[in-house]
């Protein structure tokens, strides 16, 4: 796919933001009151510290090799045959990922709204939903997220700044929390719900000013990470830590609880999952382009539209692997985790070789081809 | 470039008839007069004999052995949708029966689910609580418990967190049954009865989700609204039923949740008081306008000690006699120092008496925890312990009293 | 299209395939001299028609000639005084000196003629296309070349107000069918050597004259070698309206969103070549178009820049919301109703409930039945004469809603629905825009009866992402949006002062990017502390 640079700054950020902002968002509060109880804003602030280190060795990668996405690097830095196992697992990674919040939403939606409806309905419809929508070039990839981006926000905000009235400061303390052994765990599990941000090594590529990555990547991690931590204290604040270990989605019922002025509205709770689709398809369509757009490239070939259909019936049948509901966050948790071997170990050990090898992506050149294109 | 396009073209449409199938489900579309919208619904403990009534539906008799809390009455009001008119003041009659706009059913079952079942096999359209906006509970059950009720509610998606949960003196069927003049429909007063509460500072916020999540807390119990029905249909705001876990144990009287709102410091104010004046049998009442409260926590041989100070601001809205002229700012001062005593004495009853029981409904548990960790670490970090502990714990309460305005007339 | 075959007479006798194929075959004659000659070839293509004008004379007095013109077509008195006459007269100054045949030529345009679009012509399809177009054509015995005189004058309608973008501030000119009164329309707004008005013929059989305006120095080359590519693309019969031509070179066929604009407004052209557009003109069409278009053209007017910035974003924010309205209200009652009735207040839920108590169908069935009998009387009321068109449309509306209520065939509620979502489809401006939009509405009204608010989200977001994947000569549909251009905001949702649209639109990737200097901007600001604040006018008064 030769495509000209045409991605900014701006939409970069947006499509690290909506990719991180997902289905995610749902169970947040849970996973971080779980591990920290009223130091669950504390547990999210560590994990998107780890997050952004993997974040940030990831753009500084894109940047040395502003010309390459992260399956071709590799293979300039640590071989070929190792770094396309290492690309396989990216691969089969963000696979998964993709059927997991196809999954996750599926559920939300058939245990809340649509109760009767089959849950391999809301799955494929998600999944063919972010299929279609994959046939797109990268540059419209751009467009699509930067365009939801403002529909990601409006909700959170809302809910966030309505349910305000009902906080209660001392359901925050103490900051550091009574009990600090699961801190640890927690902190991974949030780290994990930022994986998204692996589509930065995808988008660097096609950046008009690859050189500004870092600030991309910043403005994201700060808002994406801002918006989670201002619906865990939000969600905190409201229930206090030991309520939220009794709800599966506290963000939701959040929402539940919160009423439009004027009682326009008496409940958002249904209101808002319909506009979390749009949070919930940008992050799918992410992950799936990911997978489509990383498996060209492992081929080298040139048009990824072809595997936007034929990988769709492995996705969904992945899917619909997890049993129940329980099993389902069990493994959600334990893929996340081990994520964050691939979407920070990987690329750490990558950055040490590069800079031992000495390796760079040819800089100089590329720029003065840029000045002449 | 063109075939290109065709080609696109063709494969979306594959694509959309792969997907129209799928459309031609409708499986959650109810329409909203095909629903039973449930209202209100009421809870009693059934009697004895409940389990000849009860019908075969969730279970065969005797195969499920009556549960600990035994087996409930459910009784849930039904809106009939032809009865209430679009729009306002169409129907002409208003002053119907409010049997007309709203339909009774009752039946008993092993659990609220149970019963629900067996309902739900009486009526043709299916039960919907997404208007449920009152939950009425009897005190027998409430002192019972709650675990039941409060997991089925809790787990079931429809129903809202803004909903009010009261517990009734006696039957809660007979709130079901009531028929107030003032709402085209009996539930909906019940809820204005307790959302005007809040908005006139004569009751404290406690939907359903407040008091789910300070029963939940480790440091603090939840509190019901404890509600009575009147000769005239009308409804009297009791008290407060105080919990201990999610068992009532206790219930206050109706100035007491005063004391409580005064505690928290809650706003806006609302409740007056008889005032006695120091050495003269002349009372005046004044109405609190604003209330302010803070708490503050030491350890005093290893017990928490609390130290809360109120702060009312108050208006005199009412003089007995003329004996006494409310000119000067002498006589101001007694009326605050007056109530300030009055007051004092008042609110450390009031935590006596939850003290008593070991219902923490103020949060004095969570302020204990949120700003002394290390000590509930320490020493409490159970719910247990804390319920156990705060019948032990001080406290000193100290009340300021600012009368502000005495109306419209000069003396 | 039955009056086609009037003008084609000449090749009924022969199927053609081609449009006149026995003027094609002739292509290269050249007139032979020979006056009979031409008689002849000209009498067998066109002789049949009874609207042909033959006469023969003689210039001079003595070289036989004769003209051709369709008679209705032309003026009658110039071409009598202005042309036969003259003809027919030899000038004083020439009278009595032997003029030779050759000579004959010069002195005909130079010295004889009254006319001042006149040339002489050898090719013989070229006066056949001539006498079609609606010159005159003399031949004369003799000389090898004939002249041909635009004598053209077809009856046109005068310049009207534009019938459907009408404006209460603004100017009232509109677009008539004659592509050269149009011309000059704009050429008086835009009295600029920049103004470049490029000519083709498109059309096989119609060869009408389409017109391509931009303005050199601002419009980015590329666009105009891009339109003219996509217009010489084009082989068709006829092209009857511009609408022919939009549907060629639109971006995306299948798409229901107008990817070209069209307007009757000189003015708007005007501003749209100034923002580095193109425009395209159709001889025999009153609509222009405009190219390349983005969304936002669609709910914006021509009024927005006429008065004050304020009360027009205002304005364009409740176009905004009606716009939406006429998309996604009924699916979000549809979905409300049956999906999820615990959004609406209680009592107005079980209110609702009672007003739908009577109806037999599913909401979704219902909004669809309804919907669709106001498209119906909608179609009705346009096709009607404009006497009984109102009458109908208020009897329809009025009558039949309430008779639908009453027989308990739908609930008030939803007649409430349709006919504000009804309201807000004509609220937007674009005709053809608002119809794409009440188009997509009944696939999210099936998707809301099938997965409620969810569906409707579904459909929306593959509307967006088709808008968001759609271009319009290369320039992204939701421009400025998308991708961001904070420039282009400040004229997207609300309008801005106008001198704060310093530059043109930087999607339109123009060659001159400034539309308002900075001084200008300025000096309109600080020139209000002027002379006549009342203070001033007292101290005068005083000294």
């Amino acid at each position: 796919m030769e495509e000209q640079r045409q991605i900014t700054v701006i939409q970069t950020a947006a499509i690290l933001v909506s990719t991180i902002i997902g289905v995610g968002v749902l169970p947040l509060p849970l996973f971080a009151v779980r591990a920290g109880e009223s130091a669950a804003p504390l547990v999210t602030l560590f994990g998107m510290a780890v997050a952004s280190i993997g974040l940030v060795l990831i753009t500084w990668l894109g940047m040395r090799f502003s010309n390459k996405t992260i399956i071709q690097y590799s293979e300039d830095i640590i071989g070929k045959w190792a770094a396309r196992l290492g690309s396989l697992l990216i691969i089969v990674f963000f696979a998964v990922l993709t059927s997991l919040t196809a999954r996750e939403f599926g559920e939300v939606v058939v245990t809340s709204v649509l109760k009767s409806t089959p849950v391999e309905v809301t799955v494929i419809v998600m999944l063919l939903l972010a299929a279609i929508s994959t046939r797109n070039t990268i540059t419209t990839f751009a467009y699509i997220h930067h365009f939801y981006f403002p529909l990601l926000l409006v909700p959170i905000l809302l809910i966030a700044f309505l349910s305000f009235k009902n906080a209660e400061v001392i359901n925050l303390q103490p900051i550091f929390g009574n009990d600090l052994k699961g801190i640890m765990m927690g902190t991974m599990t949030i780290a994990a719900l930022f994986q998204g941000s692996f589509i930065l090594t995808m988008v660097i590529p096609s950046m008009r000013k690859p050189e500004k990555a870092m600030l991309a990547s910043f403005w994201g991690m700060l808002i994406a990470g801002g918006l989670y931590l201002l619906i865990v204290v939000a969600a905190v604040s409201v229930f206090g830590a030991e309520e939220i270990k009794n709800l599966l989605w506290p963000t939701l019922e959040l929402a539940k609880a919160t009423s439009l002025p004027a009682n326009i509205l008496e409940r958002l709770d249904a209101a808002v999952l319909a506009v979390w689709v749009t949070a919930v398809f940008t992050t799918l369509l992410s992950s799936y382009f990911f997978t489509i757009y990383a498996i060209t490239q492992l081929f080298r070939l040139a048009d990824h539209k072809m595997f936007s259909f034929f990988l769709l019936p492995f996705v969904f049948i992945m899917a619909m692997l997890p049993q129940n509901i329980v099993q389902m966050y069990d493994i959600i948790e334990n893929v996340g985790r081990i994520g964050l071997y691939i979407t920070i170990g990987y690329p750490g050990l990558l950055f040490m070789i590069s800079i031992l090898r000495k390796k760079r992506g040819n800089q100089n050149g590329d720029e003065s081809m840029d000045k002449i294109g | 470039m063109e075939t290109n396009q065709w080609i696109k073209s063709v494969k979306l449409v594959c694509v959309m008839l792969i997907t129209v199938p799928l459309l031609t489900g409708c499986w959650d579309q109810l329409e909203i007069d095909e629903r039973a919208v449930v209202l209100g619904v009421s809870i009693d403990v059934a009697g004895e004999d409940a389990e000849q009534e009860e019908s075969e539906v969730g279970h065969v008799q005797g195969a499920v052995p009556a549960p600990r809390s035994g087996m409930v009455r459910v009784g849930v009001q039904i809106a009939l949708p032809g009865r209430i008119p679009l729009g306002p003041g169409e129907g002409g009659g208003s002053q119907e029966d409010s049997q007309q706009t709203v339909w009774v059913i009752e039946v008993v079952g092993h659990s609220i689910n149970d019963a629900f079942m067996n309902l739900q096999q009486q009526i043709s359209s299916k039960l919907f609580f997404g208007h449920l906006r009152v939950i009425v509970i009897s005190e027998a059950l409430a002192k019972k418990g709650l675990e039941n009720v409060n997991d089925y509610f809790r787990r079931n998606s429809e129903v809202r967190r803004m909903a009010w949960m009261m517990i009734s003196k006696g039957h809660a069927m007979g709130l079901m049954r009531a028929a107030p003049k003032l709402e085209r429909m009996p539930t909906l007063y019940l809820m204005s009865t307790l959302d005007e509460g809040i908005n006139l500072g004569r009751f404290p916020k406690d939907y359903l989700g407040i008091f789910w999540s300070n029963t939940s807390k480790k440091g603090q119990e939840g509190f019901l609204p404890y509600v009575e029905m009147k000769k005239e249909q009308n409804v009297e705001i009791m008290g407060l039923a105080y919990f201990k876990n999610n068992r009532m144990v206790g219930v206050t009287k109706p100035l007491e949740i005063a004391g409580y709102l005064g505690l928290k410091g809650v706003n806006p104010a609302g409740y007056s008081a008889v005032i006695n004046l120091e050495g003269m049998d002349e009372s005046v009442m004044t109405n609190v306008t604003q209330r302010g409260s803070k708490f503050d926590l030491q350890i005093k041989n290893g017990l928490p000690h609390f130290t809360i100070d109120v702060n009312l601001e108050v208006n005199l809205e009412e003089k007995m006699n003329d004996e006494q002229l409310i000119d000067n700012t002498e006589t101001i001062k007694s009326i605050d120092r007056k109530q300030e005593e009055v007051s004092e004495k008042f609110y450390k009853d009031i935590i006596r008496k939850t003290q008593e029981k070991g219902s923490d409904i103020f949060g004095f548990g969570e302020y204990v925890r949120a700003k002394k960790p290390g000590y509930w670490n320490k020493r409490i970090k159970t719910k247990e312990n804390w319920q156990r502990m705060y019948k032990d714990a001080t406290f000193d309460v100290n009340v300021t009293v600012n009368v502000r305005r005495i109306g419209m007339k000069a003396k | 299209m039955p009056f086609m075959k009037g003008f084609k007479k000449s090749n009924k006798k022969t199927k053609a395939a081609a449009p006149s194929q026995k003027l094609a075959a002739h292509e290269h004659d050249q007139i032979s001299g020979n006056l009979e000659d031409t008689i002849a070839f000209i009498n067998d293509l066109l002789g049949a028609n009874m609207d042909l004008t033959v006469r023969r004379f003689h210039v001079f007095g003595k070289y036989q000639a004769v003209m051709y013109y369709f008679s209705n077509m032309i003026n009658q008195t110039v071409v009598n005084t202005d042309i036969l006459k003259p003809l027919m007269y030899i000038p004083p100054h020439l009278e009595g000196k032997n003029l030779e045949i050759q000579q004959l030529e010069e002195v005909l345009l130079n010295d004889t003629l009254y006319h001042s679009e006149a040339k002489m012509e050898s090719q013989l399809s070229t006066l056949v296309e001539g006498i079609l177009r609606g010159d005159t054509v003399v031949a004369i015995e003799g000389i090898k070349e004939a002249l041909i005189i635009a004598t053209r004058t077809i009856d046109k309608r005068g310049i009207d107000q534009p019938a459907t973008e009408q404006v209460i501030r603004g100017p009232r000119e509109g677009f008539i069918e004659m592509l050269g009164t149009n011309i000059g329309l704009l050429r008086y707004r835009l009295p600029s050597s920049d103004l470049r008005i490029e000519s083709m013929e498109i059309g096989r059989r119609t060869k009408s004259k389409v017109a391509i305006c931009y303005m050199e120095g601002i419009t980015n080359p590329e666009l105009v070698k891009e339109v003219n590519t996509r217009l010489a693309k084009i082989d068709i019969d006829a092209v009857l309206d511009s609408g022919y031509l939009e549907q060629f070179i639109e971006d995306n066929h299948l798409s229901p969103f107008p990817q070209v604009q069209y307007t009757e407004r000189p003015d708007k052209i005007v501003a749209n070549l100034l923002e580095g557009r193109v425009a395209i003109l159709v001889d025999g069409s009153p609509l222009a178009l405009v190219v390349p278009t983005v969304f936002n053209q669609f709910y914006q007017t021509v009024e927005d820049y006429t008065e004050r910035f304020l009360m027009m974003s205002a304005v364009r924010l409740a176009r905004l919301v009606a716009l939406m309205f006429s998309l996604i209200f009924p699916s979000l009652y549809v979905s409300i109703i049956s999906f999820n009735p615990e959004l609406i207040p209680t009592e107005f839920a079980v209110a609702v409930a009672g007003g739908r108590a009577g109806v037999p169908f599913p909401a979704v069935i219902e909004v669809l039945i309804i919907e669709v009998s106001m498209e119906v009387l909608r179609e009705a009321t346009i096709r009607l004469p404009q006497q009984v068109g109102g009458a109908l449309s208020i009897v329809g509306v009025l009558v039949v809603g309430q008779a639908a209520v009453a027989a308990g065939f739908a609930s008030p509620i939803t007649v409430v629905i349709i006919a504000l979502t009804t309201i807000g489809s004509f609220a937007t401006p674009a005709y053809n825009a608002a119809l794409a939009l009440r188009l997509l509405r009944f696939p999210l009204i099936m998707m809301a009866g099938t997965f409620g608010l969810y569906g409707v989200m579904i459909g929306l977001i593959l509307i967006a992402n088709h808008l968001l994947s759609l271009k319009s000569f290369g320039v992204p549909y939701l421009s400025p949006l998308v991708p961001g251009n904070f420039q282009g905001m400040k004229d997207l949702i609300i309008r801005g002062p106008l001198s704060w649209m310093k530059n043109r639109p930087s999607f339109l990737n123009p060659v001159d990017k400034v539309k308002v200097g900075d001084v200008t901007a300025g000096e309109a600001r600080n020139g209000s502390d002027s002379a006549q604040t009342p203070s001033t006018n007292e101290k005068e008064k005083e000294g």
